[in-house]
């Protein structure tokens, strides 16, 4: 007996010892985690849009975001509803809506949301400012957002943040689209596929094939299984990470091709182009819908 | 067993060669088989073993006395579980370079063999100068043979080495697939003997 209790309280104390210091290290270093993902995210969005070091990005370039989420109606859970999280402006200012809407796009509801402009960022803050607005019996998921990147009142590029699945996991990718939903770029956040084999993902002369597919092309991609020729691989491989405009004119002229798979990585090739593929179309479905919605409500959108 | 007689550098070298850990007393095998792909995954992960070999055998050392003997491997994997959460906290904040390579591998630590192994037959009974040679000779052991395969399997499976192109040609794709770290493994530690065979025959003792 003397003995269990002994184990008892060593156990505890051990446990406690190691809680603290986990809790102590955590609290130090939470902060900065946070700000480097935030810093890495950033970087990769301003890539994507061809800035980066040697051409920084101008002063008046700002990014506008979208969330959209999946609610779920506790009382009748086959209907399931999207709820957008869209910057409008009311009285000159930007605030935030929530549109809520069903799948196949009919108008449901608008309403006004407690969230401030530079809280959005952060999954938990939208979690609770949804809550607030919605009361607790509804299920939300998020779906994903869609970042607008604007020049001015211009607006230069979409970036869409995905994830499919891959050869093994998930790979999490960002894709940046022009306004006339062409490719401008596809960068791999996330993944983890056979290095060497399926990993050649991340590498210039796959990621770039998909540069300067127009939209119409886009929907009916494939991939081919033959040898990339030696002159297409060499503009592919000019880039050097950022796309510039002329490169991108460059790879334009490629805009029929198909995808040329990676040696001895047929599905990881395939996986990766069904995904863009998959979040192209939904996205474009969707924000046609949402435009629609908004133009409709006489809701002047903030993007 | 009583306290080691041996010298700080003795332990140290020990761990290196005498004791690898790949190749003499074959623990960790699934990180050596797993993830030796590239010579950068031995390094990176070698480093990561290294501290948290280091601080949790300096650390069951300090505490030795006061651990019930029933509960020894539970603190074990305490000690490892916390230094192991500790350095990802640290390396996200601090190295996130560093961090986007390593992340996944690093949280596979409180897993390997090697460092329980450690804490139950050496720092458990020796002061904390001593264990903490062992442990960096250990970790460094164990970082040289991860990179030792890493080099091979590298080498001959896309001709690279740390990413830079040193062959035109990728000799044997066969070589980044998980079975074929089986094979470079066995054939490592084959060698390995043979050396020391040979060095203990030319000698003549023993």
């Amino acid at each position: 007996m003397k003995n269990i209790i002994r184990i008892i309280i060593g156990l505890i104390i051990t446990c406690v010892l190691a809680g603290l210091v986990m809790g102590g290290v955590f609290t130090l270093t939470h902060e900065k985690k946070q700000e480097n993902e935030h810093l890495r995210f950033q970087e990769t969005m301003l890539g994507l849009l061809g800035f980066g070091k040697g051409n920084p990005a101008p002063q008046d370039l700002r990014f506008v975001s979208i969330y959209r989420y999946t609610l779920e109606d506790p009382k009748d859970p086959e209907r399931k509803d999207l709820g957008y999280i869209v910057p409008v402006f009311k009285d000159e200012k930007e605030v935030f809506k929530l549109l809520i809407m069903s799948q196949e796009g009919e108008f449901k509801k608008a309403l006004d949301l407690n969230l401030a402009m530079d809280k959005a960022m952060e999954e938990q803050e939208r979690q609770k400012a949804l809550e607030q607005t919605l009361g607790k019996g509804v299920k939300l998921s998020f779906g994903d957002a869609i970042i607008l990147a604007k020049k001015g009142n211009e607006r230069i590029a979409f970036l869409l943040p995905g994830r499919f699945p891959g050869f093994k996991t998930v790979i999490k990718v960002m894709l940046a689209l022009s306004p006339e939903y062409t490719i401008k770029g596809l960068e791999i956040m996330e993944h983890e596929e056979d290095p060497g084999l399926g990993g050649e993902i991340t590498q210039d002369y796959f990621r770039n094939q998909f540069v300067g597919k127009p939209f119409s092309k886009l929907v009916e991609l494939k991939v081919v299984k033959e040898p990339l020729p030696d002159e297409y691989r060499k503009v592919l491989e000019a880039t050097r990470g950022h796309v510039s405009s002329e490169q991108e004119k460059a790879l334009s002229q490629y805009k029929d091709r198909e995808i040329y798979a990676l040696t001895g990585a047929t599905i990881s090739s395939r996986a990766v182009t069904e995904g863009v593929k998959n979040i192209v179309r939904n996205f474009a479905y969707r924000f046609q819908n949402l435009e629609k919605v908004l133009a409709s409500q006489g809701l002047s959108p903030a993007f | 067993m009583a306290a080691t007689t041996k010298t700080n550098s003795e332990l140290f070298f020990n761990g290196l060669l005498n004791e690898n850990p790949i190749f003499r007393l074959a623990l960790s095998m699934c990180p050596a088989v797993g993830l030796t792909t590239t010579m950068m995954n031995g390094l990176l992960l070698g480093t990561a073993v290294t501290f948290v070999q280091v601080f949790s055998s300096c650390t069951i050392a300090l505490i030795k006395d006061y651990i019930h003997p029933r509960i020894r491997i539970p603190t074990y994997t305490f000690t490892i579980a916390t230094w192991v959460t500790v350095i990802d906290m640290i390396l996200a904040a601090y190295v996130p370079a560093a961090y986007k390579e390593m992340g996944i591998f690093v949280k596979l630590i409180v897993a390997f063999a090697i460092i329980t192994m450690r804490l139950e037959t050496f720092a458990c009974k020796n002061n904390v100068v001593k264990s903490f040679w062992d442990g960096l000779g250990m970790g460094l052991g164990f970082m040289f043979g991860m990179m030792s395969i890493g080099f091979v399997r590298e080498l001959l499976g896309m001709g690279t080495l740390f990413g830079y192109k040193i062959l035109d040609f990728r000799p044997l794709l066969f070589f980044v697939l998980p079975a074929a770290g089986f094979f470079c493994i066995g054939l490592m530690m084959a060698i390995f003997n043979y050396v020391e065979f040979k060095m203990k025959s030319k000698g003549g003792k023993r």
